[in-house]
């Protein structure tokens, strides 16, 4: 039981990832590949006001998503002018830099030895400690992100964004300023991705830089192509598909070494197929 | 700065630049012709290393290992065109589908060198291989001369090729426009092929070479992938002659920054001179509006 | 919005040395249908695409609405009182039609697109917008999913929909069956009695001749003439610049 306590409190956080990941790649046409990096912010951002500065868990994860969204602004601000190719590099640069820097930067992230003793959530008396609390926790913030997500899809910035990924020019031609869409959505999913971050660096009580690199935001995006672009059902389908999946392996009997390593074949497979023979994903809303 | 300093940092880059410049020329030409970024070139890259990694622990000794390396990266990345970009390109996929599915072989390419190989860091020359000379006041490995050597004649031969034969014409006619290359009567999707299989077996000589420089690692690729797709943008993505200028100018720009700035932050400086071309000059130093 | 003509003043583009546009000047009198005819490369989408902010200007002014202006941002355009279609189409495939014609009528900001208060009228807008194109019934079609015809409506309805003063038109016409031209026709009567300025890039002869105020001809990125449209197109250098292509 536990064992899947874990395994569904992984889900929801992969989910939230996944699900602002789409926002990005699925529903404006930004192909962002360092989401790992957005969430490692978000991750060692909570940790610092968690432990060094011993704020309130939820407070910490308040100002922790302020920190993930301004800097994706920022980047979104940077980077979204370029055309597709050299975002997507961009990205990738940027993914690679920001682990540089988590490594490098000891006196503020500790280097590769990581921040520990990052306390779980508590607010007042209540405690998320306990295993069931912590996955009730993270449904919550799953379903709120959800809800955001799905509010900011449908309503008419909504549908900027997804004219944005069809046709920029078009969309600018009648009279809409695209730079500042992209930078808000990538604000706003930076954000949701830091609230993972958080999660995730509460849950383990621990974070380090060798989580979070490009291979890692290589599985966030396969997350999203499994699921679906531009559907956000799609994202939580693909998050239970690629969390389930490794466990999948455990039984098949692969030695703990070599595990990783399969599983990250298994998700560029799974890429490679998906863009082969489904693009659309499980899901298959949108025809890619 | 002392002289014998500034000569170093000046072998340095110029080493670095000469490496960075054999990664951005198969980079730029699997780019003209499928006007996609690879990200599995990379991969391609380490695929070359541990191919000499695995032969000469055969005992099959170096020339042999060398060319078995660099055959099995130009076979690798024909087989990608194969089985990935080929069909997709049937099927008239947009840009970002190829990017994912290259990255996807990247991913794969990477967890097969660990599988494999184990994901530890591996020298691939035994230690003290090799002579040191000392070229005006800087030390140069024997290893790096070949470096150098390897790039200027890469870059020679391809620019003979490119320019003098037929086979040239034809890669350059496909890069400016396939659909005309294709009314010509030219089997793009073959050539395609043929390209891949050149520009992987550069990959393949870059990541060999790095291997004897610093050592093999399977996840060496990505930041061979990233300097040189760095080259390639800061040069004007398409012009060959920009790769090179983009990958001496990043390798001079790297080790004459680590002067002012602490070492672990080389990577930042690749990062932080794509940013600038980025946002100031787009089309590269080379490139056309 | 005064009606103040549009002036086009020695409008300049070049491409890699060739002039597209050469020191072109014209003025559009408001409220009327001007044509711009001319062979092919004679630089009547390069105009269109100028005037909409594509393509920055390599040379001269436009006047409108009272202001001098050496560039147009693209996405400035319509608070110039600018919107155009596009000859080859430039819809967004992937949303339904009724989606391509909301965005024509929703707040450009990004907190008021976020926050939108006003659906039910541009909903109800969006309505009258597409009962006038015919494509109501076809409101949650993808675009993709159109026809040729329905598609060249739909890019009209997304124009008609954005309540500009200048409406710039990349030929709407063409590959159209008679009814839909019909159809096309009257959307240009009734942007006309409305007091729109519109410019129609077009082909078909007939079409100008029956639609327009006012002509011009282009040639090589010049000004070759001016005028009615019947007296104008009966003049001996136009036609031999049309034999001539």
């Amino acid at each position: 039981m536990s064992y899947l306590l874990h395994l569904a409190t992984f889900f929801g956080i992969y989910a939230i990832l996944g699900v602002s990941l789409n926002l990005l790649i699925g529903y404006t046409g930004l192909v962002w590949i360092a989401h790992a990096a957005t969430f490692a912010v978000g991750a060692y951002a909570g940790a610092l006001f968690a432990t060094k500065l011993a704020l309130n868990f939820f407070l910490a994860m308040l100002l922790a998503m302020l920190v993930a969204g301004i800097l994706g602004s920022l980047t979104g601000w940077i980077f979204s002018r370029l055309g597709g190719d050299y975002y997507m590099l961009a990205s990738v640069s940027w993914n690679y830099i920001v682990v540089s820097v988590l490594i490098n930067w000891e006196s503020l992230t500790n280097g590769p030895l990581g921040i520990s003793g990052i306390p779980k959530p508590s607010l007042g008396e209540l405690s998320f400690a306990e295993p069931t609390k912590f996955f009730l926790l993270t449904l919550v913030l799953l379903g709120i992100v959800y809800a955001a997500a799905r509010f900011i899809t449908n309503s008419s910035f909504g549908r900027v964004i997804k004219a944005i990924r069809e046709d920029e020019q078009a969309a600018k031609v009648f009279g809409y300023n695209t730079l500042m869409y992209k930078v808000a959505i990538s604000g706003m999913g930076a954000a949701m991705a830091g609230i993972a971050g958080v999660l995730l660096a509460s849950y383990i009580g621990f974070v380090d830089p060798s989580s979070f690199d490009v291979m890692e935001s290589i599985f966030i995006l396969a997350i999203v192509v499994v699921g679906g672009f531009a559907n956000i059902r799609g994202s939580l389908v693909g998050a239970l598909a690629l969390v389930l999946l490794p466990e999948l392996l455990r039984f098949a009997g692969f030695p703990a070494e070599i595990a990783a390593h399969v599983r990250l074949g298994l998700y560029g497979l799974a890429l490679i197929l998906f863009m082969l023979y489904r693009p659309q994903g499980i899901i298959g809303e949108y025809k890619f | 700065m002392e002289r014998m300093f500034f000569a170093q940092l000046v072998a340095n880059s110029v080493i670095a630049g000469a490496l960075y410049t054999l990664i951005t020329l198969g980079f730029n030409l699997i780019y003209g012709a499928t006007k996609f970024t690879n990200m599995a070139h990379g991969a391609v890259a380490a695929m070359g290393a541990y191919g000499v990694f695995f032969a000469t622990r055969e005992g099959w000794g170096l020339p042999l290992s060398i060319v078995a390396g660099v055959l099995v990266a130009g076979i690798v990345g024909v087989i990608t065109d194969r089985l990935v970009f080929s069909p997709l390109r049937k099927k008239k996929a947009r840009a970002s589908v190829f990017v994912i599915a290259s990255l996807g072989i990247f991913a794969l390419l990477q967890s097969i060198l660990s599988i494999t190989f184990g994901a530890q860091f591996w020298p691939l020359l035994p230690p003290g291989t090799g002579r040191v000379f000392d070229i005006a006041g800087a030390s140069v490995t024997e290893v790096q001369l070949w470096i150098l050597g390897s790039a200027v004649a890469a870059s020679g031969i391809l620019f003979i090729l490119l320019k003098f034969t037929i086979f040239g014409k034809v890669i350059r006619a496909l890069s400016d426009d396939e659909e005309v290359a294709k009314m010509l009567g030219i089997n793009t999707d073959r050539m395609i092929g043929v390209i891949f299989f050149l520009g992987s077996m550069l990959a393949g000589l870059a990541g060999i070479l790095s291997g004897f420089d610093t050592g093999v690692q399977p996840t060496m690729g990505l930041f061979l992938l990233l300097e040189g797709a760095v080259s390639s943008i800061v040069g004007g993505i398409g012009s060959l002659v920009g790769g090179i200028l983009g990958a001496f100018l990043l390798g001079f720009v790297e080790n004459f920054g680590i002067w002012f700035i602490a070492s672990q932050w080389k990577g930042a400086i690749a990062f932080g001179l794509l940013t600038i071309f980025l946002i100031f000059r787009p089309r590269g130093i080379m490139g056309k509006d | 919005m005064p009606n103040i003509p549009l002036e086009i003043k020695n409008l300049e583009k070049q491409f890699g040395g060739v002039h597209a546009l050469d020191r072109v000047s014209l003025k559009i009198m408001p409220g009327t249908i001007s044509g711009i005819v001319g062979p092919n490369g004679s630089g009547k989408s390069t105009l269109i695409n100028l005037l909409s902010g594509l393509l920055p200007f390599d040379g001269g002014r436009v006047l409108i609405g009272g202001r001098e202006l050496n560039r147009i941002i693209p996405h400035k355009a319509p608070s110039y009182g600018i919107t155009r279609t596009f000859q080859n189409i430039r819809l967004f495939e992937q949303l339904p039609v009724l989606d391509n014609i909301l965005f024509a009528l929703t707040d450009r900001g990004v907190f008021g697109a976020l926050f939108e208060k006003h659906g039910a009228s541009h909903l109800a807008q969006a309505e009258e917008v597409l009962k006038m194109v015919g494509l109501w019934e076809k409101r949650n079609e993808l675009a993709i999913n159109l026809s040729y015809g329905q598609r060249k409506l739909l890019e009209i309805g997304r124009v008609y929909a954005m309540k500009s003063e200048v409406f710039l038109f990349d030929e709407p016409f063409a590959g159209l069956f008679p009814a839909m031209v019909e159809t096309v026709a009257e959307v240009f009567r009734t942007l006309k009695a409305q007091g729109k300025t519109i410019i129609l890039v077009e082909h078909d002869m007939g079409l100008i001749r029956k639609l327009t105020d006012y002509v011009f001809v282009l040639d090589s990125g010049e000004l070759l003439a001016e005028g009615k449209p019947n007296d104008v197109l009966s003049k001996k250098e136009v036609i031999e610049a049309y034999l001539g292509e």
